[in-house]
This record gives structure tokens, sequence and C-alpha cells, in this order.
């Protein structure tokens, strides 16, 4: 095809652009130009073959990549990198990435394209963005990314337009455990594996959803003899194997497990007394909830003997504060996700593990240090972004009165999208705007997607890929990946107030542009280009380090800025003193137990303090305000549940394509026990059909000993139809097509576990 | 006396998650289809009584190498350092020596036409003081490199805290990579 370059044009191209790459963004006006001079250059930055963003190293001879490793600056990565990170690079070089602008010329969908210049392409999506504004209103333009720089982009171009219709890809990951934190702590909390004695981890897979600073600590922790991990899981993944202890749980039913551990440690009075009385409210009311919720009670739902419980909430409260009951990424997600996810949180809060070591921690951001210091230590930075206020109705009611008032407006419902299209209701949608989002692979019922699409007027996507959801394009902008491109200052704060930078390793090959350059474009073009402090990634980044050039220094030649702050916890008084002698200022936080206690009570909770009960999810939820049993079912009557979850080689929709990775897993055959194979008479490999009211697909079978007889599980972001993709075009099967649009109440989340049939072939 | 290398592979540390054969292969230009270095997992047992066993798979760096004895043409050859090398200029791609070698660690490059496996990338990064690129990448620290001779280094260090098994030893070849057997595994 004509638009994929012959890979020796590629490193033709990668090579004349040698004496470009290593001039890492010239005009910085304090800095001047900085280059790395030498054999081997070495560019430090931020990986993008996840959501993680782990700093990460490159080091190039004669403008070509080489090797892609950890960035040891930052200290917790070491030169580590996972096997999506080192192979960057065979993305970079890809044949089948898009290199130039395309027009359909076909029907939307019919994969018919040419070629165009960035200059005519970006025209024609601002000419036609600014006529559905007139015609239609900016609301009929809904934005969609996913989370990073992207979003951050894509939700201020938003705004500038007009539109209120953003969407982040939060709905279809994590938001529930976001909600369940918003509503809990009012902020988001981190872990301390490092110091953690015993961990009760809930499918949180950090073997095969990599985040390497994490990873690592859990692996030294497995490692280690003197400490214990228990792994609830259905299907035996490698978290399991290194686990001390595998439970293999039944789908969906993590929330009756917790409240078992709750009832049993409320019964026994085996919880931390003065943490909770000091720190939290509404106590009596989940001593209510879980009155009934026994061991023997979540036995039938769970699987798990009633003693199992009984002996890990013992050892969990002899462990304490230094045990973690990990709440995972996304997980076994039903109806009950957002119950799941708070009853989590609160099992933490009763082991009173909050603001301790080897327990869960308060981000300790810059902004947070200074304010305890009483004077600037660490930068604090400008939002490049700037976001106007649009009172506009959304299409999916976020944040509004119904039922996804507690969603927030920033994120939105993804699965409520096809419907608000097909219905027009409450309005006519007439135009979308993608940028790096898959929803064809990532999010429910993409069959429904596909119908809503085809109802839009113009569909603009910037990908790397002619991914699957491209393919409905107008408009393709190729993006540059994130080796070619340089980005603003991100914040990597868990511990300690740390930033990294996304520098350019080598210059973009063809024409490729970044996300920066083409929003900034597109606002020039239609009149937004005031909305803006800056004009390029350049007066971006001096924009946002407020002209300090020390810190940009730093982000160039090391990629990450750290500041020397000693890492503490509010309610460890000897951290709590080592801080205190470094910044003496903050001795007037101090209070009679030697803690920053007031962190803990001036949250942004309505209380101020840790919500156990939440009032306002109560007045509008019935019986949500605490966690109880709810919702848990998530086989719809029928005989299997399948799950879906990561492998260490791929990443949800977007690397199933890149060469070295195919190689290493090219598909996705369904993981089914010997016995339930043997009663629907397949062999390993067999093809099947699953089935459930939404989709009848082809499958392989994968036959293992490693999961429950009534489950099945599949790894994501396969089964891909776009043609372009042509090393896993065909190949597996796409789960998201079994999935229901129906989301979990309050939080929004699509909801992963779902019931099929096994039909034989 | 030369140096005394050891790689030490800790199989409790090890994910499996294959960022190690990556980055030999981009280090290395490993051709499609080919593999220096592998891990592989096997799951054991019955359900819901399972372990996982890790296995890297590669060369292990004999200090007796049955792939130099039989090579013909002397293309295969031990350093001062021990370790093994393959001058490309002298192999005849006559296979004697991927037969012999006990760990299946030698292919032939298909584009090369020559037998090829893991160096320690002695040339791009050991002979530079740079670590292996399989260590220095590991997500999870389960590789550890260095010269015994030191008591300070990581290798020395565990070999005197750790049991080490090394591979195929009752064959006498006196392997330079060691392995700390999993603790969670599964036997049988």
């Amino acid at each position: 095809m004509a638009y994929f370059q012959a890979r020796r044009d590629f490193l033709k191209l990668a090579t004349k652009s040698a004496t470009a790459t290593v001039l890492i963004p010239g005009s910085l006006g304090a800095l001047g130009e900085v280059a790395l001079r030498g054999e081997d250059k070495f560019v430090r930055s931020i990986c993008e073959m996840c959501s993680s963003r782990c700093p990460m190293e490159a080091r190039v001879i004669n403008g070509k990549t080489v090797l892609l490793q950890g960035n040891a600056f930052a200290k917790e990565m070491g030169t580590s990198l996972c096997a999506k990170g080192v192979a960057g690079s065979s993305q970079l070089y890809d044949s089948q990435r898009l290199v130039s602008p395309l027009i359909r010329v076909g029907k939307r969908g019919e994969n018919r394209w040419r070629e165009a210049s960035f200059e005519e392409a970006l025209n024609l999506v601002s000419t036609k963005l600014s006529a559905l504004k007139e015609r239609y209103g900016a609301r009929s333009v809904i934005f969609s990314s996913k989370t990073g720089e992207h979003y951050d982009l894509l939700r201020s171009f938003a705004s500038a337009f007009g539109s209120p219709n953003v969407f982040s890809h939060w709905s279809s990951c994590p938001i529930a455990i976001e909600s369940a934190f918003h509503h809990t702590f009012g902020e988001k909390l981190h872990r301390d594996f490092e110091n953690a004695t015993y961990i009760l981890n809930f499918g949180h897979n950090l073997f095969e959803g990599l985040d390497i600073s994490l990873t690592k600590a859990m692996a030294h922790f497995c490692a280690n003899p003197s400490k214990k991990l228990v792994v609830l899981d259905p299907r035996f993944s490698i978290i399991a194997a290194k686990a001390d202890e595998w439970h293999s749980i039944k789908p969906g039913s993590d929330l009756a497990f917790v409240l078992a551990l709750l009832h049993v440690w409320i019964r026994d009075g085996k919880f931390d007394h003065t943490f909770v009385e000091q720190y939290t409210i509404g106590f009596d009311a989940l001593v209510d909830a879980v009155k009934e919720t026994t061991p023997q009670w979540q036995q039938t739902r769970t699987g798990i003997d009633a003693s199992v419980v009984e002996r890990i909430a013992a050892e969990l409260y002899a462990a304490t504060p230094r045990c973690i009951i990990d709440w995972g990424h996304k997980a076994t997600t039903t109806q009950a996700e957002f119950q799941r996810s708070r009853a989590i949180l609160i099992a933490n809060i009763l082991m009173g593990n909050v603001e301790k070591e080897g327990g869960i921690y308060l981000t300790k951001s810059a902004k947070r240090v200074n304010a305890l210091a009483k004077e600037s230590i660490v930068p604090e930075l400008n939002d490049p972004f700037p976001r106007l206020q649009i009172n506009e109705p959304r299409i999916d009611g976020a944040g509004e009165e119904g039922a996804y008032c507690f969603v927030s407006k920033q994120h939105g419902v993804l699965t409520a999208i096809p419907e608000a299209i097909l219905s027009q209701k409450p309005y006519e949608i007439k135009g979308w705007f993608l940028t790096r989002h898959n929803p064809l692979i990532t999010v429910a019922d993409p069959q429904k997607m596909k119908e809503a699409m085809e109802q839009l007027e113009f569909i603009v996507v910037n990908d790397i890929y002619l991914s699957d959801t491209a393919m409905m394009a107008d408009v393709i902008l190729p993006e540059c990946t994130y080796l070619e491109r340089d980005e603003g200052i991100s914040t990597l704060t868990c511990k300690v107030p740390t930033y990294a930078m996304r520098n350019k390793i080598v210059a973009p090959l063809h024409e490729n542009k970044s996300a920066i350059e083409i929003i900034r474009a597109l606002a020039e073009r239609m009149g937004y280009g005031s909305h803006y402090a800056w004009k390029n990634s350049s007066e971006l980044r001096a924009f946002q380090a407020k002209g300090n050039a020390e810190l940009l220094q730093t982000l160039l030649l090391r990629g990450v800025a750290s500041f020397d702050v000693p890492f503490f916890c509010a309610r460890e008084s000897s951290l709590v003193e080592r801080f205190c002698e470094r910044y003496p200022k903050s001795r007037a936080w101090v209070d009679a137990q030697g803690c920053f206690g007031h962190l803990l009570t001036h949250l942004k909770t309505p209380s101020g303090k840790i919500e156990i009960y939440c009032d306002a999810v109560e007045k509008i939820f019935k019986g949500y305000g605490v966690p109880r049993s709810v919702d848990m079912d998530v086989s719809q009557g029928l005989p299997y549940v399948l799950t879906s979850g990561k492998s260490a080689v791929h990443t949800n929709g977007h690397t199933q394509n890149v060469p070295y990775l195919s190689r290493l897993l090219s598909s996705n055959p369904i993981w089914m026990h010997p016995s339930t194979a043997k009663a629907h008479g397949l062999k390993m490999g067999d093809t099947f059909y699953l089935q459930n009211a939404i989709a009848k697909e082809k499958a392989t079978v994968f036959i293992t000993e490693g999961i429950r007889p009534d489950t099945l599980f599949a790894y994501m972001g396969f089964g891909r139809d776009a043609p372009s993709l042509a090393r896993t075009h065909g190949k597996g099967t796409n789960v998201s097509k079994f999935l229901s649009l129906a989301s979990a109440p309050i939080c929004g989340a699509m909801i992963t576990n779902v019931g099929v049939n096994i039909i034989k072939a | 006396m030369g140096k005394q290398y050891r790689l030490i592979y800790d199989e409790n540390l090890c994910i499996g998650c294959q960022a190690c054969s990556v980055a030999c292969r981009v280090e290395n230009s490993v051709p499609d289809e080919v593999y220096r270095l592998q891990v592989h997992l096997h799951t054991k047992g019955e359900f819901p009584n399972l372990g996982m066993n890790f296995e890297r798979l590669s060369c292990v760096m004999c200090e007796n190498p049955p792939c130099v004895s039989v090579c013909p043409t002397n293309a295969s050859f031990q350093s001062k350092d021990g370790l093994v090398h393959i001058d490309e200029r002298a192999c005849i791609a006559c296979k004697y020596c991927i037969l012999a070698c006990p760990y299946h660690a030698r292919f032939i490059n298909p584009l090369k036409n020559v037998v090829e496996k893991c160096n320690f990338c002695y040339e791009t990064r050991v002979s530079k003081e740079l670590l292996p690129a399989c260590v220095s990448i590991c997500p999870t620290d389960a590789l550890s490199f260095g010269d015994m001779r030191h008591k300070h280094s990581l290798v020395h260090q565990k070999s005197h805290k750790e049991v080490l098994v090394f591979p195929k030893a009752h064959l006498g070849t006196k392997p330079k990579v060691a392995f700390i057997p999993n603790r969670k595994g599964m036997k049988s």
C-alpha cells in the first residue's frame, strides 16, 4: 500500500536525520542549545508503550536508537525496563506505521484513503470542526483521549472549542478505584510495598501489567521468605504463582470476601480503634452493614472456605500497620465495582495502615511539601493547558443530576456514547475527535459503537497505527511516536516530589507531528491561538517551569528531577522528626503524638476526615453510603464467566502489531480448564464459539490447569479487524464484543466480566 | 589471571516478562524467529494445587565447552577470560557445535548463515564495563553479573549467601551461569 514506507526507506530516513536528533529542543531561552556529544549519545525521556510512564534512557548511535533501558537517575527504576519498553524502537521503525495524513475516499469504515499533506489535512479538520460548531453547536463534537499529556491537550482544546463532551479512558479502566478514593479520602493514595510485611492482593497483577517501580518492589517482596503475599484471582496468574497462597476466587465476588474480613475484625474488635476514632467518620454505619457478612456467608459466594477468611483476618491484624489490602488497577469488575473498591479501602483503614510505613500514603506533592515546610523547597508548575468553564449539559450526564452525578465531568462515561449518538438524546452529536484512543477495541460493545460512529458527519483520529477506530475516520493524523517528540513536564510524584519530561530521541520520521503540534496548529487555524500561553513545546516547557532554567536543564539532561526531600509518613513520628530537622518551620504542624495528623483531618472530603460512610452517596443511591453486599453477579445465568487481563508483552489495544511484541504473543486463545474442555469435546487449539446475548465470536482454546472450571480468560487487545495491522489482523478474539454497555452504579465503570456460553464449532 | 565472570539467575525474582529476550534481540540484532535468550514458564500440578517454574534458556558459558572441542575450524573458541565466542569468519555452519551443546543454546543465524549464541554482550557492553543487556534491563533484578574475583561484587556475595545450581553440572561442563532455584515452584 502506498502509505506504507518500505522498511529500508525508514532506516534511511532515520540515518539522514541523525544530525538533528541529538539537538534537544533548541530555543529554551535561558539554556541555548544543549547538545549531547560523544560516540554513544544518551537521551533520557519517558516511555509510552503503556500508561505507566516509566522514566527511560535511550542509547543513540548514528542517530538510530539502539537500546532503550530504564533511567537510573530515577532510583526506583535503575536501568530496568519491560519488554514493551525495550520494543519501543521496533515500533519506531515499524514499516506498518502511519507516516502520512490520510483522507477517506471510500465509504466510512471501508478503509480506502488518499494521502494528503499535513497542511491539507489540518485545514480540512479545522474547516469541518468549525462548520459543525456553526451548524449544530460546539457541543455536537465529542473529544476523547488516552490519559497523559494527550488528554490534557485535548481537554483544553475542547474547552476552547466550547464542547463539554470530553472523555478520558478512565471509565473503561480505573474509574471505580479513583471514585472510591475520591469519596473516601478526597484524593488517591499509594502503596508502600517496600516496607510492608503482608499483602492481600485482589488480582492486581503487577507481573503482567507492569509498572517498573511497583513491579520491582513487588518482586522483591515475593522473593523475601519473611514476607507473605496472598493472591485472590480466578486464574493462576504470574503473581498468583509468586504468592505464598493463591485462592481461585469466583469471578466478581471479591466484595463478599472483603465484607467477611470487615465482619471478622469488627466482631472480634480487632482493628485500629484509635485510628478509626481519630481520623474517620461513619464507622457505626459500617458495623451495621457487615453484621450478616460472615465468613460462612461469603463461602458460597467466593468458593473460599470460611476458615481461610478467619485465618487471613487474624494474620493481617497481626501484621498491622505494615499490611496492605491491595486494590489493583482494574480487577474483577462487576456492577459492584464501586462497593468493592470502597470495601478494600476501608479494610486498609481498619488496619490503621494509613500514613504508616509499609501501609498506604498520601501523595507527597510539591504543594503539600512546600506547605508543610512553610517554604518553597520544590518548584511548583504552571498549568499550560487552560480550561474554560462550559455551561452545557454533557451527553452522558456525567457530573449532572441523574445516574452519573458522581462521575467526573472531566472523564465521562464512554459506554454512554453509542446510545447518545443513536438516540440523538439529549441532543445531536455530529463529530468525534479521538487522539490515541481506540474504543472499538477497548470499550464494551464495539458493534454498537461502530453503528453509532457510522451516524457521524466527521471523525478525526490521531494515532500512530491505522487502528480499528482509525478505520472509521474521515481524516487520520499520524502522530510521531514518543521517541520522536518533546512534551511538557509531567509529575511522577508518589513518595517525594518528582518531575519527568519526555525528550525527543530521534527526529520524526517522514513528516509525522506530535499531538502538541497538531492541536496547536488546529487552534491557530480555528482562531483559538490566544487560548494558549505558548506556541510550541519549548515555550510550553518554559511556561510550565515558570522560567526555571535549572529545572529545565535537569529535565533535559537527566529526564527526571527530584529534590532531595526526605520521605515521611504523617503518622511515623521518627520520619516526621527527620522532615522537621531539615525544614524547622514545619514543626508548627506537629501534633501531640509527634505526627502531621492534620493532613488526615483536612482532606478534601465533605467532613475533612476519612469517610467510611458517604452521606452524599447514600442520599442519592440508597444503600451505597457504606460497602454492602450488592450486585455481584457476573454470569447473567450463563454457565461460564469470561474474564480478561493484560500480558507482560502487550498494552490494552496499543501494541499487538509492534513487530517484536507481536512475535512474543500474536493471539489470545481462551484459557479453559481441562474438565471444561472435556465437557465440550474440545482439544488444545480447537476452534469454538463464545456466545452471549450481545455477540457470537470464534475463538481457539488454550487448555490449562491454571483457571477455575467455571471461568474463561483472554488476554485483551486481540481480534483486530483492521487489515493495516497486518501482523495481528484477524488473530484471536476481541473480548470487548461480549461486554454490555451497562456500567457500574455511581462510578460509571465498564464491566469486564461477562457470562458466556461455549458452543462447539 | 583472566576474569572470572559469573551470571546468576534468581528464579524467585524472575516473572517471565521477556524484557531480557527483547533487549537481547535489540542489542544484538538477533533475526526474527531465532533467540539467543528466552525464559520459559511451565505451570505444573493440578488445579488448584499449582506451581510455576521459570527456566532461562541461553548459553551458559562452559569452562569445558563441548562446542569448542568439536569445532573443525576453531571458529568456536574460548577467550582468556574463559568466555566462549564464535569467529564468524571461520564458521562454516557445519552445525557440529549445535549438536554438541547440551544446553541447546546455539542456532544458525539465517541472515548470515553462521552459528550464533549469547556472548554475554561482550563486544558491545561487557568489554566497556557495562552489564550485559539482559542483566541491565531486567525489571525485577533477577539477573546479576560480575567478576567472582571481586569480593564486593554482587555475584560474589550472592554466591556465598544462596544455594546455587549449575545447569547439567553432572556433564562436567562447569557453566558460568548459575541458578537460584525457585522456592515457590513445583517439582514433578
